[in-house]
């Protein structure tokens, strides 16, 4: 069965249609919510989350998006809403703090070579985690959206209410953030 | 060279980063790229720290099907008795189990 028709099954009540759309899409999910929080057990909360929302919400898809896009916009949700409820902090925004002071500096180094796919070793994976936390969620999410996932910035924008100069400042931001965070890892 | 002039290029590299730098709005960029190691070397980490995100992906240890399938039939009672306040919905026989 195709994703429309099991939509449709799903919508009526089919909870094993449902179940279908769960399997193909719970990888999808998860490695997408891990690369935001950067935690196994929270990437595995927001996908049972992600999925009792859609569930849910599930009459409220009209099908103009894509299916898996919809579920990207959950998980959005998700993620902005855990941060908020942990952490006491307005989501939005730290421009006005240190965080990015010194980003805009040019700091010259040479990386040599990165490691590739297989072999991102535990150190390198924990200091990848540590720098991607220290940004705000919603430059985190723009970040994975956009760099990792390869969505374009007005599917950014629309998933996560921004404009378009938004997201691009703070794409522009996360990048050199992450850069600049990394730099001591490969440059020491 | 002096640092304020490659500044400049800096928020152009960033800008850049995942685009194809042979398009013609880009000669520039290119140009100042292949003249001035360190703004190549800054124009290579940063692309590397994307590939670097990009690459770090995680598997699940196993499908949560079961999980999330059980938590929606706890919620079943809840689609049941919401019709009660519609009696012309009463015949519904979908909904009983
Ligand atoms: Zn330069």
């Amino acid at each position: 069965m195709d994703d429309a028709k099991l939509i449709e099954a799903a919508k009526s009540g089919d909870k094993k249609a449902f179940g279908q759309l769960v399997k193909q899409y719970e990888q999808m999910v998860y490695s997408f919510s891990f690369k935001i929080c950067r935690d196994k057990q929270k990437a595995d909360e927001v996908l049972q989350e992600t999925f009792i929302n859609a569930y849910r919400g599930l009459k409220s898809f009209s099908g103009n998006s894509k299916f898996s896009t919809w579920l990207y916009r959950i998980v959005t949700n998700n993620c902005l809403m855990m941060h908020r409820k942990k952490s006491h902090e307005p989501v939005v925004s730290l421009e006005e703090t240190d965080l990015f002071k010194g980003t805009e500096e040019l700091q010259v180094a040479h990386w040599g070579e990165t490691p590739h796919d297989a072999v991102l070793n535990k150190e390198l994976k924990d200091v990848l985690d540590a720098a991607i936390q220290k940004l705000p969620v919603d430059y985190r999410i723009v970040f994975v959206m956009r760099d990792v996932e390869g969505f374009s910035t007005e599917e950014v924008g629309k998933s996560l209410k921004l404009s378009v100069p938004a997201v691009k400042s703070r794409l522009h931001r996360a990048r050199l953030f992450l850069r600049n965070e990394l730099n001591e890892y490969f440059t020491k | 060279m002096k640092l304020v002039d490659h500044k400049k290029y800096l928020l152009e590299i960033c800008e850049k980063v995942d685009r194809d730098l042979t398009s013609p709005t880009c000669r520039k960029l290119r140009e100042h790229l292949s003249q001035c190691p360190d703004c190549a070397a800054y124009y290579d980490s940063l692309k590397k720290t994307i590939v670097l995100y990009r690459d770090y992906d995680v598997e699940m240890k196993g499908s949560r099907v079961k999980e999330i399938l059980a938590q929606l039939d706890l919620e079943e009672p809840l689609h049941i008795t919401l019709p009660a306040k519609h009696p012309d919905l009463h015949g519904d026989k979908k909904r009983t189990r």
